[in-house]
């Protein structure tokens, strides 16, 4: 029997793989329904750091960054970007607070 | 590369972690760090990340995609303003929001498959779909589905008859696609809850067909 109460709401199919993961995707759509960043920059990031993975439809990889990290560093870039911080290590005080 | 593309149980190759117990301890530290100081300097709070993680893993997913394909297949005017204008049609059914913008539905016909990918990255609607599967974030589906669809969606498990057309969809930021498919046969009687129930994830990114009854 499939039917509603089998389709993977939960995701059967691991979505995540570690929990940073899950914490990593969190931060980046919440950051970004409260308006610190636009999706379509984030969006940007995160395609150049696949493609710089050398990434390609050609060239399949099965080793190197997964795909949450290729979300990690986008979303650092991002948020350097928007100045929300100065540099992921920075304590620097943020432009926005 | 592997050479399967099943997707389902636990040796689906697309499931495999990249990274080492030592590697993933030094992304978990890094994740900690961002995250202590986004919520240190208040500009996110746990509880909104927390929230976050729930609305997307457990209320936003395919059971919404399936209420929008129930509802073109009862409502011959819905399905037209689905065709029409997607993202409207479905934020009727109070879906929207981060990517569910640009939505666009392909219908599947006795003559027309269509199959949906993200070749780029891996856009993918949010709203009506939840979290995309890992396969569909990996490159060899995105990359194989473009060259061989045929090939890719057999080991899906949906062998197409030589007729039908097969148009792969190509997701980007400018649009999101969601399959339309075929209201399986048997079920003239069938009510929209009982319809909603066959139409399952796959199916709507084109990967299979909805259940049969």
């Amino acid at each position: 029997m499939s039917g509603i109460e089998a389709l993977p709401r939960r995701s059967g199919e691991l979505a995540f793989h570690d929990e940073w993961e899950r914490r990593v995707f969190a931060l980046g759509v919440a950051l970004c329904e409260q308006g610190e960043f636009d999706w379509d920059d984030f969006r940007k990031h995160l395609v150049s750091s696949i493609a710089e993975n050398g990434e390609t439809l050609e060239t399949v990889k099965s080793e190197g960054p997964g795909y949450y990290e290729h979300w990690l560093t986008a979303l650092e870039k991002t948020l350097v970007e928007q100045r929300v911080f100065v540099s992921p290590e920075s304590l620097c005080r943020s432009e926005k607070s | 590369m592997p050479e399967k593309h099943h997707h389902e149980g636990g040796q689906n190759p697309y499931l495999e972690k990249r990274r080492t117990d030592t590697e993933t301890r030094a992304l978990e530290e890094r994740v900690r760090k961002l995250e202590e100081t986004l919520t240190s300097r208040g500009v996110v709070s746990k509880e909104t990340l927390d929230r976050v993680v729930d609305i997307y893993e457990n209320d936003l997913g395919p059971l919404n995609g399936a209420k929008v394909v129930a509802r073109a297949w009862v409502d011959e005017a819905y399905r037209q303003r689905l065709l029409e204008d997607a993202t409207k049609a479905i934020r009727e059914l109070g879906f929207g929001g981060l990517q569910g913008e640009h939505m666009v539905v392909v219908e599947n016909t006795l003559t027309v498959h269509n199959v949906v990918s993200c070749t780029l990255c891996s856009c993918y609607p949010w709203p009506v779909l939840g979290l995309p599967p890992t396969w569909y974030k990996e490159p060899p589906y995105r990359s194989r589905i473009a060259i061989d669809p045929r090939g890719v969606l057999r080991e899906f498990g949906l062998e197409l008859e030589a007729a039908v057309e097969v148009r792969v969809w190509d997701s980007s930021a400018e649009i999101r696609y969601l399959v339309l498919p075929e209201r399986p046969e048997g079920t003239e009687n069938f009510d929209e809850e009982s319809l909603a129930k066959l139409v399952t994830r796959d199916s709507m990114i084109g990967v299979g067909k909805a259940s049969e009854p």
